[in-house]
């Protein structure tokens, strides 16, 4: 049986106000766990930042600066650099965002502190939209989701938000899900060992903002990755691919039939989104391949 | 936790809100049976020893597997395995080689010279065991573990029964019985051999034991109706596999002719075909409908044995010299709905003949429950605790059962000793009824992803016609760890800690032996029964 | 004003590259900060200072002023000390954040450089840009040289994290910003031995069992407003202790407001920042020819120095305010903030003229200032700001 291998080192408390089965705390813990005591995060906004609190208490046993909406990676280079002065270099400054805070109104922050490579670790919750204001599209939802701001289907694609990353040229940028666990703990392993920013969007499928089950987060994340819909796979120093799951073994139906925010969805729309997801998969491999080929060639 | 002095800047912990009231379900661990451990005839928690094999916990294995079955070594070579049938890994790739397993470990116990604990016990009640095949050995094991003085009586020169005299050792090799059995009477359980117990010793058994126990199995050979049994080339079936297994070499002439499609039928032609005979199997059923094991019809063809199927014996012409012609007939074979039940409708002018020197009938075996107040039925009537009509007699086995699987015949024995231990001692707790066997559904397959079943090394079939080596080889210890790690564990706790790992809300904690819900912080989401890869957590209604 | 005897410890400065200066005495920790013109020359100069290894200070340059300041609050919130400087639209760009770090009690020092706002585009000076963040929770500063903008950068710090609040030193745009004139450089260790490393309380570090910013409900909010308006209150006097601290180091000092030819004057000029000097000239014009007019410099703008105002113009017939920014709808936001804290002054209210002087940069010249002045005799103060030029 394949286990998960995290170590739980208690920095994160129950009694926290996630909704029953919520997938972003899940993927909180683990990657809290993973990192250790000694680091600081930031959160904007978002379903986390209610995780976080209410005050006075916190469900982060590390230190937490909660931020504006627009200005997480911002916040986080300030805190970083104030924890260099005080000689904390060492501490790991971590970014929580959700996805509206990072591919919307946070995307001009963040792309400034990824060109300018600030020593952060950030996080992206991603479940698609606006989901701690009532489920309203974000340019991460996908084409043709239902939403509160787009009753009808979002009629544009989600933003890619790995390559845009990936086009900067940041050291690490990568996908998770909560449903690869192992493969959620190795990347922010990994991310620990690199130096400048790195960037780490974990899918966080939304129960309420989605309609799906409270018991269904994990395994229907993991229909997003077997069907192409949430593809796992990282890129270093920008241009150096890597598929961490080389398997799309399903049709995307099976993945947005479960999904209300779908439900609406015809043929023909259903046609769009499987080629579409086509298309970006064999982008994607051929990516991976070239990365291969390269590597191989020295 | 102190509380923030300042508005701005919070310091305590939210452990404090206790989200456990926003619950409508709970989750419990509870183990719950397996459909291998429900289709096992010994009841054998196949599970929990597989886990305790994956662990590295090889003794630990073994003393689960002889709770239930004093012979691992034997059944894990002999099983119909109903376990493998109803294994829920069926439904994802292939069932878990749970036979192979049982004999890796039952192997290593002989190996290892384990013994068995010593009864916790001694009890002043005795027992007497008619019988040493599987069902009263089991009985009789059964009983002395549960501190009851046992003693044997068995016809036959050595204990056995058909594991001695019916299964021939290249499926069963006598060290591996033998050892099983020796180690078995090492509980201090007294074997009388070569006694028979006809009526009038069953009525002094009855007087001078406190229960007595019939398991004398079916040692009749059925009877043809088409030859008469009396003619010298009509050999009978138990006879011939008694005097082979003991090492003899029957008469039999060089053309067999074995009538029949069950183990038994096969048992024989595979002999006589390690004896240098051409041998022909005459069945009724057609090749994939005999009752023998399917991997027992295989190997038989593949040594040689010819097959002619869905064919019944009309009549036998005698030769001057000796030689026969059977005058045959194709037919067609319906089963009926209870094992052992069919009818035959003949094919019209499909009439044939074949050519031998000897006649096997290998059409099963009866009972004789006379002796044992059975009166002139063919089974020794038992209740649901394997109670005969007779005060203090049980009986189990092949004379009181029609399932003629040595694993049945074991676990009837263990079933009796249970309803004789609460019989004999009224305060002996009761079994519970386990409930229903964890479906493939509760099973969440990410954790297991799929992985071949590791199929067992066979004896080349030039090796095997040579002589009476065992045909299946056993696994290694890596295979055995490899197929262990197959297994779901439908329904046991393996403490992956997926359920402690998986909770948003910090509402499970690990425990020694262990997990405890956190019911102040558990708000029911029910992600660690979704995430239980064995389906060892259920959802309650309600806190 | 210090009298100039002595130029061996001067350099000749613009206002930005005093307050450069004075940012650099004060050893910030963390820079984050954003170019505009017209405050540009005080994050180069700091960026001078900086390859130089000048001083020991993390330089953020992100893409925005609204980063900048998102960089300033969590810096100074996970204890360093913060400088930055702005202008105009970047002020304006700033203003979320700018209630965020006032909420936070983030002690980050910040000098504006007073620039119109747009629309229309325009580059001059007027306070418009920094007097609409007076609602904000900042302590603003008004200077009138560069000298004063050095000496404000270094005072401010001393204020901000004494009351935990975070100031704004405010000079005009080239008036000076950009106009030079011999500076005097303290000694390092004066400031030193004058602003200690900073100390907080609270701050964001693993160990510590702290987290800011958390949601929380209507009582407890209501309690920081209350806590700021305690530490808004405490400003003045903390203010003219620290000036006071820094007059007896160098002998210059600014005070809350300055009181300047107004003992026994009828009239008062009222006005911030470089108006002030103008304002200055024309009062001694004015006492030459025999009027009675004096000077009321208000420095110190959030909070409003009420009692100091009230105090200082108790008495005095007429008041003249002079506003080089404009709030639509208001007029000039000295003016109403002036009549606001004159409220209940029973019969020693002077009159209060509120005149629109030089929005938009428009040049105000002595004689304009006597002009304006000499307008208001005969006539009746009016509830609004007039256009005046």
């Amino acid at each position: 049986m394949q286990k998960i291998d995290l170590v739980d080192r208690d920095l994160f408390n129950p009694g926290h106000a996630a909704c029953p089965g919520c997938q972003e705390s899940l993927a909180l813990r683990a990657i809290l766990n993973t990192i250790g005591p000694d680091a600081a995060a930031v959160f904007p906004p978002s379903c986390g930042a209610v995780i976080c609190g209410p005050h006075p208490y916190s469900s982060l046993q590390i230190p937490v600066f909660q931020t504006s909406l627009e200005s997480a990676a911002a916040a986080a280079s300030g805190l970083r650099r104030a924890l260099n002065q005080r000689g904390k270099h060492d501490t790991t400054v971590v970014c929580f965002a959700g996805d509206g805070g990072t591919y919307d109104i946070g995307f001009q922050a963040l792309s400034s502190a990824v060109e300018r490579n600030e020593n952060i670790l950030y996080v992206c919750f991603d479940n698609e939209g606006y989901m701690n204001t009532g489920a309203q599209k974000s340019s991460s939802t996908p084409l043709h989701a239902s939403t509160a701001s787009t009753p009808g289907g979002k009629p544009s694609k989600k933003k890619d938000i790995i390559g845009i990353l990936a086009a900067h040229g940041i050291p690490y940028v990568a996908t998770a899900a909560t449903g690869h666990m192992n493969d959620l703990i190795a990347k922010v392993e990994k991310s620990l060992t690199i130096e400048g920013t790195r960037f780490l969007a974990v899918l966080v499928p939304c129960l309420d903002g989605w309609g799906l089950p409270d018991d269904s987060g994990v395994s229907v994340s993991r229909l997003a990755v077997d069907s192409g819909m949430w593809p796992l796979y990282e890129v270093e120093q920008g241009h150096r691919y890597t598929l961490n799951h080389d398997n799309k073994t399903r049709p995307v139906a099976d993945y947005l039939s479960l999904q209300k925010r779908y439900r609406h969805l015809d043929e023909t729309q259903l046609a769009e989104v499987q080629a579409a997801v086509d298309q970006d998969w064999a982008q994607l491999r051929r990516r991976a391949a070239e990365s291969t080929e390269a590597r191989a060639s020295g | 936790m102190t509380a923030a002095t300042s508005p701005l800047w919070s310091n305590g912990s939210t452990a404090v809100i206790h989200t456990g009231t926003w619950r409508s379900a709970t989750p419990t661990h509870n183990d719950l049976p397996s459909p291998c451990h429900q289709a096992c005839p010994v009841g054998g928690q196949i599970a929990r020893w597989i886990g305790q094999l994956r662990d590295g916990d090889v003794l630990g294995a073994w003393l689960t597997l002889v709770e239930h079955n004093p012979f691992p070594s034997v059944a894990g070579r002999i099983c119909h395995h109903p376990c493998e049938t109803a294994c829920n890994r069926e439904a994802l790739d292939e069932a878990i080689s749970i036979c192979r397993l049982e004999r890796a470990i039952g192997d290593r116990a002989i190996a290892e010279g384990w013994r068995y604990p010593e009864p916790t016990i001694n009890r002043s009640q005795r027992i007497a065991v008619i019988g040493g095949g599987p069902a009263g050995l089991s009985v009789a094991y059964q009983l002395r573990r549960r501190g009851y003085g046992v003693t044997i009586f068995e016809s036959q020169p050595a204990l056995g029964g058909l594991l001695r005299y019916g299964i021939p050792p290249y499926r069963l090799a006598d060290d591996v019985l033998d050892g099983e059995i020796a180690r078995l009477l090492d509980l201090g359980i007294e074997a009388r051999t070569g006694e028979t117990i006809d009526a009038d010793a069953f009525a002094r058994l009855r007087a001078g034991y406190d229960a007595v126990y019939v398991a004398t199995g079916a040692a009749k050979s059925k009877r043809l109706p088409s030859i008469d049994p009396a003619r010298p080339w009509v050999i009978d079936s138990a006879a011939y596999l008694a005097e082979t297994n003991a090492g003899g070499q029957p008469r039999t002439g060089h053309r067999v002719i074995v009538i029949g499609g069950g183990s038994a039928a096969m048992d024989v032609a595979r002999t006589a075909r390690r004896h240098g005979r051409d041998v022909t199997v005459l069945a009724l059923e057609k090749e994939t409908q005999m009752p023998a094991q399917r991997e027992e019809v295989v190997e038989a063809l593949e040594e040689g044995v010819q097959l002619v199927d869905g064919a019944m014996l009309q009549s036998v012409t005698e030769h001057d010299n000796g030689s026969l012609t059977l005058h045959c007939i194709r037919v067609d074979f319906v089963p009926g709905s209870m094992r052992g039940e069919f009818t035959i409708e003949p094919v019209a002018g499909s009439e044939f003949e074949l050519s031998g020197d000897a006649v096997v009938p290998s059409i099963g075996q009866q009972a004789d429950p006379a002796p044992f107040g059975g009166g002139d039925g063919p089974l020794l009537g038992v209740d649901d605790a394997f109670r005969t009509g007779l005060d203090n007699v049980w009986a189990g086995g092949d004379v009181a059962s029609m399932e003629r699987f040595v694993t049945a015949a074991i676990g009837m024995g263990k079933d009796a000793a249970e309803a004789i231990d609460r019989a004999m001692n009224p305060g002996t707790a009761a079994i519970v009824d386990a409930g229903d066997a964890v479906p493939y559904a509760a099973i969440n397959t990410y954790y297991h992803p799929p992985l071949a079943r590791t199929e067992a090394a066979v004896r080349p079939v030039a090796e095997r016609v040579m002589g009476f080596d065992e045909v299946q080889l056993a696994l290694d210890a890596e295979a055995a760890l490899a197929e262990a790690g197959r297994c779901f564990s439908c329904g046991t706790c393996i403490y992956c800690d997926n359920c402690y790992l998986f909770c948003p809300d910090m509402a499970v904690s690990r425990l020694p032996d262990g997990y405890a819900i956190r019911t102040e912080y558990c708000k029911g989401c029910g992600l660690c029964v979704r995430e239980c890869p064995t389906g060892a957590i259920q959802m309650r209604a309600g806190k | 004003m210090s009298s100039i005897t002595n130029l061996a410890d001067h350099q000749l400065l613009s206002g930005n590259h005093a307050v450069a200066w004075g940012a650099r005495l004060a050893r910030p920790q963390v820079i984050p900060v954003y170019p505009i013109t017209p405050q540009s020359p005080i994050m180069e100069k700091l960026g001078d200072f900086h390859a130089a290894g000048e001083i020991d200070a993390e330089v953020l340059t992100p893409e925005s002023e609204h980063s900048a300041m998102a960089a300033a609050i969590a810096a100074s919130l996970a204890g360093a000390r913060v400088f930055t400087a702005t202008a105009s639209q970047g002020i304006l760009l700033m203003h979320e954040l700018l209630h965020y770090a006032a909420g936070g009690r983030a002690p980050i020092v910040m000098c504006n450089v007073n620039r119109t706002v747009a629309s229309p585009w325009a580059f001059w000076p007027d306070a418009t840009d920094s007097l609409s963040q007076r609602d904000t929770g900042w302590i603003q500063l008004y200077s009138e040289t560069p000298q004063e903008s050095l000496d404000s950068t270094i005072q401010a710090f001393r204020v901000a994290e004494t009351v935990s609040l975070p100031t704004m030193v405010c000079h005009d745009a080239f008036y000076v910003s950009h106009a030079m004139e011999p500076v005097a450089l303290p000694d390092q260790a004066l400031v030193d031995g004058y602003l200690p490393a900073y100390d907080p309380e609270h701050f964001v570090e693993p160990g510590r069992g702290e987290s800011f910013g958390y949601v929380i409900d209507q009582a407890t909010f209501n309690r920081t407003r209350r806590d700021l308006d305690e530490a808004m209150a405490r400003v003045p006097e903390t203010l003219e202790e620290a000036d006071t601290a820094w007059r007896e180091l160098t002998g210059r000092s600014y005070g809350v407001i300055e009181r300047y030819r107004l003992d026994d004057a009828d009239t008062a000029i009222v006005t911030m920042g470089s108006m002030a000097g103008t304002a200055r000239v024309a009062v001694d014009e004015m006492r030459a020819a025999g009027e009675r007019v004096g000077l009321l410099k208000v420095r110190l703008f959030r909070p409003f120095p009420v009692a100091h105002v009230r105090t200082a113009l108790a008495g005095i017939g007429r008041a003249v305010v002079l506003d080089r920014n404009y709030s639509p709808g208001l007029g000039g936001m000295l003016h109403q903030e002036l009549k606001a804290a004159l409220f209940g002054l029973n019969g020693s209210t002077p009159a209060v003229h509120g005149l629109l002087a030089g929005v938009g940069g428009v040049n105000v010249t002595p004689e304009k200032i006597r002009q304006f002045v000499g307008d208001t005799t005969d006539r009746e103060p009016q509830p609004q700001s007039l256009w005046v030029e």
